[in-house]
Parts: C-alpha cells; structure tokens; sequence
C-alpha cells in the first residue's frame, strides 16, 4: 500500500501560526531551503475518499494528493493548526466540510487574485 | 557522414499525406452541390461538457501528422487496429479514427457511400468527407474498453479496469453510433489564432524549417504542460543522445486540444516552452516550440505510438519517453510505454518494439528516467546516477504552489516561464483550465476561417 500526504506549503504568517504547536519538528525545507513545508499522511481509505469528494484530486508520482481546492488546502492548514497534529484526523475534520469547501471552490474556480511579481 | 550517422525517416508510412486543397475555385467546384454539415463537438455522456471535437482529427490527418492515415476509418480497419494495432495497409497505429454522428443527424442528412459531404466549422466550409462506407458502433462502452485495454486481456501493463475518471475512455465511449468512413480534405485552410500562429508547423513545414537551420538529428519532447526545470534539465540531457554528437536540435511538440479542468491553458504551455529559448536556458538555434493538433487519450503506451508516429512524420530521430508518459490515473504501469519501446507489448500485438517490426517506426525511443533536486549536489541530479536522497517534484504539485500564489523558486521554475503563467493568468482570470475556459476554447477552437 502507497504513503499518500497532502502537502502543506508555509509562509511566514503560517510558519508564526505554528509557533508552539509542537509540529516545529515536522517543518521540511526543501529546495536549499527555499521552500517551507509539512507533510499530511493519510491512509489509502481517506485518500479515496478524497478523489471522491473532488473530482479535480489526484495522486502525483510521489504519491502526493494535488489538484485540491485552494479552499481545502486553507482548511486542512486550519485544521492542523487546531488539532496540532498530522494524523487522519486532520483530513477527516476537513472532509467534514467537503460541502462549504465545495461552495468556496466554485467560486474560486471563477477567480484566484493574480499575484504581484517580484 | 560517418557509418553512425543517423538520417531523418521518411514519414510513417513511406510518403507524407497532404490532403489540403489551397486554391478556393478549385474547392468550391469540389463542394458544388454536394450536403452540408456542422461539426459538432462530442460531449460527455454524462455531463455533456465537450470531450473532443473530430476537427482537430482532421486537421491532424490532412496536415499528415497522422500519416499514412488519410480520413475516418471503416469498421474493418477499426477491428484491425483494436486487435493489432495496424491499419488494413499494415502500418502500425494505435487508436480508432472516426467520423461519428447521431442516428438523427444521419436520417436527416440522408447521405449514403459514394456522397460528398462538406464539413463546416464556425460555420463556414472547412473539409469534405468521401464517403465509403457508413457503419454503426454497436457498443461505444465495449470499444473503449477494446481501445485501451483491460486488465484480462493486457496483464502486461493494464492494472485497473478503465472508468469515466479516465478521459481518453469518456472520449470513445461518448461517440454516436453512426461512422461515416471515408477519406478527409481541407478545402478552406484554418488561420490559427494567436499565439497558436507562431508555433504551427505541420509536417513538411517542420522538415523544411530543419532543413534550414541544419537539424539532422533532432529529438522531440512530448509536453502537455508548462515547463519546469525538471523538464528542462530532460530535454537538455536527452537531447546528449544523438549519433556521433548530441541532436543537433530540441522539438517541443505541444498536444493542444480538450483541457481538463486543473491543465494549464494551451496559450501558457506554448509560451510557457518558448520562454525556455528567450530565457536563454536552451538557445534558440537548438530549441523549437510547435503544436500537434489531438485530443489527448491518455493511452500510455498507445499514445506513445502515435507520438512516435506524429514526430516521426515531422523529421524527428529522436523521440523521450519517461515513466507515466501521457498517463492519468494508475490504469497503465507506470513504465509502459517504456517497456513497448525496449520489449514490446505481445497482447497490444507487438512481440518486439515498434521499431523492429515489419511497417513499424523508425524513430528511436530514449527512455529517461528523471531529474530532481538533489541537495546535497546542490543541483538537478538524475536518478540513475545521483546516489543522494533528492527532492521530487511533480507538475501537479508546482500547480497546488500556483494555486495558492506562491512563486515557485528559481531551481523548480525559471522566473521567465512563471511570468508566462501569471500574464495568462490575468488574461483568463484564472492560472490554469476551470469550466469557462474549457467550454469557451471548445467554443472558440484554435482557429478562425474566412468565407471561401
Ligand atoms: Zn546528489
């Protein structure tokens, strides 16, 4: 069975919010330390659940679930903030929402903010 | 010429198909009284968005990057290719081409073997079809699944059973009963809009444009997506592979046609390819962006045959193929299409490679694996060779770094090409395909037409 994760990319105002969750420890760096992130594992039934609920997800060649809304991935961040933790139960508590998230991502496939180049 | 020099194949087939008429008296002579039809586009049996629009068929028949074919095939031939992948004149190919209508829009046009139809697009003429035979599809779910293969019948690369998550699936299983088989010719040539103009070069035009700039041994590179460094390290590598030097030139053939909601737009991959050369990380004399019109099947190992077949047929030797080549999902073994290019495929019909079979292709495979970051070399590594842990990265991940407005670092994305993607970005609201954008291009097409 495959190790899938969703991959949680961490700014600086996400990295402050971290501070003191005890998830510090789990901050990858990649990219000569470019780029900031966490890992989210989840099991294969939570997975399948999840390209069920959107039809746009799927697995990449690393096994990482991509093409989520953007509403999800704020969520998930959410939630790992609340539960300081990054078991399935983080995924589970944002799958909860599927519905609002589906509500935001209709509008959010209307329209993302075009960002500012540096 | 040394003993090892490699020459340019003749396209697949012996001979290039040109089936395009360029003299409007001569078309409308042609089309004189003969029955009239719209091209429509096929939608989803399901969610009745479009799926494939058969223009794009025949603007890649008649331009002769489907070469030998030359229009939309009878039952026979289908039959052929499903069981072995060859045309009724032997040649290799992969996918059933058809014509299909609704049994109405057959009633209503009353047309039968031996008529002349003309096929309109954006309302005006656009091609004839002569008809030779008209057949009916007797289970489009059962030619899908004959189309790509299943597990009881290709154990060798087919792990799950095909479904509606699998685009190319949708496309054959959404046809109309109804074939009108018969041979395909553009009477009133599309003008491509911009920036698709620039990046058209059909066939004999892609072997004249080597020609001038010297190619003899150029090496495609197949991409539905805006280039990352991981590309761009792929293509310069592969590109070491040539004769007794490295291909003397890059072709990156950009497959424009349906998008799936999450794609980048065509407009961006183009652009996208292209900044590559301005940007100066590959040079422009070594570098070409072009276009094949298709849509995608997401066959795998079958759509590196027609891959094959489309860069052979545009002067290509060389041709890369990498794990999950032209795949979705976790239908196909992740390494497919390069175990038919060093082994062959016996239930696809190919007891050796495509190369080494009588009516095969003469362009060579070269089967990469990958590059990533490595950071302890602290730079693109490819994965046979580096020993380190590196740093995957994949095209969808890049997307989710898009979405949510990150600029991707310099090693994943050069600056120049992320500049494409927000300058399309601004233009559709939006960075990458959502509904508007699929319904509109399909609306839209890549081409306008004059009047005749
Ligand atoms: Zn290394």
């Amino acid at each position: 069975m495959a190790d899938y994760f969703l991959v949680v990319l961490l700014d600086d105002s996400r990295m402050a919010k971290l501070e003191g969750s005890g998830l510090e420890k789990d901050i990858k760096y990649m990219f000569g330390g470019e780029l900031r992130l966490i890992e989210v594992h989840v099991s294969d039934e939570i997975k399948n659940k999840l390209l069920n609920t959107f039809d746009t997800a799927r697995t990449d060649s690393r096994n990482a679930i991509t093409d989520v809304p953007v509403a999800f991935m704020r969520e998930l961040f959410n939630q790992v903030v609340e539960k300081k933790s990054l078991g399935d139960e983080v995924v589970e508590a944002v799958l909860a929402k599927a519905d609002e998230i589906k509500e935001l991502a209709k509008k959010e496939s209307e329209f993302l903010p075009v960002p500012e180049l540096a | 010429m040394s003993r090892f020099s490699i020459e340019r194949p003749l396209p697949h087939g012996g001979r290039l198909i040109e089936r395009v008429v360029r003299d409007p008296e001569r078309a409308k002579k042609m089309i004189k009284g003969c029955p009239t039809f719209d091209i429509k586009p096929t939608l989803h049996y399901e969610t009745g968005v479009p799926v494939r629009n058969v223009y794009r068929e025949i603007m890649s028949i008649c331009y002769g990057f489907f070469s030998p074919v030359e229009g939309s095939m009878s039952q026979a031939e289908v039959e052929r290719i499903l069981k072995e992948r060859r045309l009724l004149n032997e040649w290799i190919f992969p996918f059933p081409l058809v014509f299909d209508i609704s049994k109405e829009d057959l009633k209503k046009l009353g047309v039968s073997s031996g008529d002349r139809l003309v096929l309109n697009l954006k309302e005006k003429p656009f091609a004839v079809l002569d008809i030779e035979e008209i057949w009916e599809i007797s289970d489009t779910e059962e030619l899908a699944h004959r189309t790509f293969g299943t597990p009881e019948d290709n154990p060798e690369v087919v792990k799950e059973r095909f479904d509606k998550k699998h685009p190319g699936w949708v496309i054959y299983k959404s046809l109309n009963p109804m074939v009108l088989a018969g041979k395909y010719t553009i009477i009133n040539e599309p003008i491509f809009r911009s920036p698709f103009d620039r990046f058209w070069y059909p066939p004999r035009k892609a072997r004249e444009e080597f020609d001038k700039r010297g190619w003899r041994t150029v090496i495609n590179h197949q991409t539905r997506n805006v280039p990352h460094v991981g590309h761009e390290f792929l293509m310069k590598n592969a590109a070491y592979t040539g004769d007794t030097e490295p291909c003397n030139g890059i072709l990156v053939n950009a497959i424009i046609g349906v998008k799936r909601r999450g794609d980048y737009p065509d407009q961006a991959i183009v652009e996208g390819h292209e900044a590559v050369e301005t940007g100066g990380y590959i040079k422009s004399d070594r570098h070409l962006t072009s276009i094949c019109l298709w849509d995608m099947r997401y066959g795998n190992p079958l759509e590196s045959l027609i891959h094959g077949i489309i860069r052979q047929n545009m002067g290509c030797t060389h041709h890369m193929f990498g794990r999950d080549h032209a795949a979705v999902g976790d239908y196909y073994d992740k390494w497919s299409t390069q175990i038919l290019w060093t082994k062959g495929i016996p239930s696809f019909g190919f007891n050796a490679p495509p190369t080494d079979v009588p009516y095969g292709l003469q362009i060579r495979p070269q089967n990469m694996r990958e590059f990533s970051y490595c950071p302890t070399c602290k730079e693109m590594a490819y994965s046979e060779t580096c020993g380190h842990k590196r740093e995957k990265l994949s095209g969808s991940f890049l997307r989710g770094m898009v979405a949510e407005g990150v600029q991707p670092p310099v090693i994943i994305m050069r600056p120049e090409v992320y500049k494409v993607i927000v300058k399309w970005w601004k233009h559709f609201n939006y960075p990458f395909c959502n509904e508007k954008y699929v319904i509109n291009k399909e609306k839209e097409l890549e081409v306008d037409l004059k009047d005749l």
